[in-house]
């Protein structure tokens, strides 16, 4: 809390906005972070913030340390083809309306899926990343419980549903992947 | 530790009816009745929705983000929108506004009542079960005559609503106000002082600020315990800042400090009745007239949508259960968006509630559970079911099976069931 007020005061002359600061705190700290603020049609201000890897623990640090409250809402993980990402939505600064809505994504390559665990610092976080495993196959090093949370246990291995490439279900995978009427026309035996 | 192993005892509650009619599984460990862990197992109710996703238009996306959950459906259309429009760029019309905060405080109202009553169930009080699911019955007809359904309203299109709340509409809502308030005296009189269900409900499944915070907790769950959270205020969401929106905490309401138990839930889903009542109040005197709809017709929409639709957007609303989260990522030149995904409030409500529960005693589970109002339809929504094989069912065999059965029940029936339109790979 000491440090998000002293960075308040000092830069109080150009009336910034909350997510200005944060964007400011963010980029001060770590060079190597994308800072974006995105503006919606109702006035909503988002801070997207992307690191690599390397720096997104420390990040993830440098946030509870902006605000001991913040509140990790939502894990994100994706296909982007060559790579893999999992994005996390951060609320902080909460305490007055509105809050700054933080949007922090890492990215990996597939050959090499490996994201840093943040369960220790955001404890639900871990939820979040054994369904980011199991749908996606990212691996988070040092998770602390890395059982499946939705597949079931007879799943196999191997298959990550919501992957765009062989790694995902395939076509023979789907059961009547016609439409009942159109079967003579679409779909496979 | 070692030693005490062997008396330790693991007793599955669930996957059937743990609290709700719904399925999850709770793993307990047991030391006596003293609980000492809990362990969350989900995926019963896995229906591929993220999967179906990745075949759907922006459009098509908007029923089936709908039928994540009946009781929340508002909030998960609304949502989605939100995130879509965020993504294109797209402004809403402000009458939209009003009436998308209308439907959502109406949709929050007979959420709220439907929990206290399974709250009441749970203890084993059904006199409250039924005054509360009495009252709830007013707000669904009137959700009936302005949307046309009891579930799945479909109010809310990309850039707008679909239908218009007219004057009959409104009377009928301030009639629903004047019933309320005359109603509310009497459940409130049940859940804030009756003796037997405060012994009950005090100091049960306590969860507390630490823990609220640290996993996330989200709704009347996070402000039972004293978690100033609200995403309709934490967002300045549309038109909420002018109609007075705050978080309700248990101070609030019963006037102590927050406790975080099941007292404290149920104490803040009665104040957020009486604050959607003023909401309600507020947005039809203030609702101004103009037009509800960005763009006038869905094909429009769909073709518009193409071209906008170019980055990432996020959603973010209070749904009755707490705060919902829906992101999009499309790129122009795609009727589909290339990834959805949603967070429901369940999702970190129920692991904030297993941590909670430790140290209680086994008899408090199942009241606990429901006191964070699970709704697990909407927690499962990701993933494949499984055969024997490597199969994957989709929505086909239940499609196939419903039209079976109607040709069963009704020969007669007209109308082909051949899907139309496109942007949807079968």
């Amino acid at each position: 809390m000491t440090d998000d007020n002293v960075i308040m005061e000092k830069v109080e002359v150009k009336e910034p906005t909350k997510e200005d600061l944060v964007a400011e705190a963010i980029k001060n700290r770590f060079p190597s972070a994308e800072v974006e603020i995105k503006e919606n049609k109702w006035g909503k201000r988002r801070v997207w913030v992307r690191v690599p890897r390397e720096d997104y623990k420390a990040l993830m640090k440098f946030i509870v340390e902006l605000d001991p409250e913040a509140h990790y809402s939502i894990g994100i993980e994706q296909d982007y083809g060559e790579e893999l990402g999992y994005m996390s939505h951060i609320l902080i600064n909460y305490e007055e309306a509105p809050g700054v809505s933080l949007l922090v994504e890492v990215r990996a390559p597939k050959d090499d899926p490996v994201i840093p665990d943040i369960s220790d610092v955001f404890p639900i976080a871990v939820q979040y990343e054994r369904e980011a495993a199991e749908m996606m196959g990212i691996v988070f090093e040092g998770i602390p419980d890395s059982r499946r949370l939705f597949l079931p246990d007879d799943f196999p291995e191997g298959i990550y549903p919501l992957r765009l490439d062989e790694k995902g279900i395939s076509e023979e995978a789907v059961k009547n992947a016609g439409h009942p009427y159109y079967i003579k026309g679409g779909a496979k035996k | 530790m070692t030693e005490k192993v062997e008396y330790w005892v693991k007793v599955p509650i669930g996957p059937i009816h743990p609290g709700l009619e719904e399925p999850e599984k709770f793993i307990l460990t047991l030391d006596g009745e003293r609980i000492i862990n809990v362990d969350v197992k989900l995926g019963y109710n896995l229906r591929g929705i993220q999967w179906i996703a990745y075949r759907r238009n922006y459009v098509q996306m908007m029923y089936l983000v709908e039928r994540i959950c009946g009781i929340c459906s508002f909030s998960h259309n609304h949502t989605y929108s939100r995130a879509v429009e965020e993504a294109a760029g797209i402004e809403v019309p402000e009458r939209a506004e009003y009436i998308r905060a209308i439907v959502g405080e109406l949709e929050r109202l007979h959420s709220h009542l439907l929990n206290l009553g399974v709250v009441g169930h749970d203890i084993g009080y059904d006199t409250v079960l039924h005054l509360t699911w009495l009252a709830r019955e007013k707000v669904m007809d009137v959700l009936e005559a302005i949307s046309g359904n009891r579930v799945n309203y479909s109010m809310v299109t990309i850039g707008g609503v679909r239908r218009d709340i007219d004057e009959k509409g409104k009377r009928l809502i301030l009639d629903l106000i004047k019933y309320y308030r005359s109603i509310m005296p009497q459940i409130e009189e049940v859940f804030l002082h009756d003796p037997t269900i405060e012994a009950r409900l005090r100091d049960a499944a306590v969860v507390s600020r630490r823990i609220a915070k640290e996993y996330g907790a989200v709704g009347p769950t996070a402000r039972g315990s004293g978690l100033k959270v609200d995403a309709r205020w934490s967002e300045g969401l549309g038109v909420y800042p002018d109609l007075g929106v705050k978080p309700v905490l248990p101070q609030d309401v019963t006037g102590e400090k927050p406790h975080g138990d099941v007292y404290d839930r149920t104490a803040v889903r009665i104040g957020e009745i009486h604050q959607s009542l003023e909401l309600l109040e507020h947005a039809l005197d203030q609702m101004p007239d103009g037009k509800i709809k960005a763009f006038p017709k869905d094909n429009v929409l769909v073709a518009k949508l193409k071209i906008m639709v170019d980055g990432e957007g996020v959603g973010r609303y209070e749904a009755p259960r707490g705060e919902l989260v829906h992101y999009v990522r499309g790129k122009k030149g795609s009727d589909k968006p290339l990834r959805w995904k949603a967070r429901e409030p369940t999702f970190p409500n129920l692991f904030a509630i297993a941590k909670g529960l430790v140290g209680n005693q086994v008899a408090d589970v199942v009241v606990a559970i429901a006191s964070i109002d699970p709704c697990l339809s909407c927690t499962d929504r990701v993933a494949v079911v499984q055969g024997g094989k490597k199969i994957v069912l989709t929505e086909k065999d239940l499609l196939k099976a419903s039209i079976e059965k109607t040709r069963e029940l009704n020969p007669d029936v007209k109308g082909d069931p051949t899907p139309i339109g496109f942007g949807c790979a079968r």
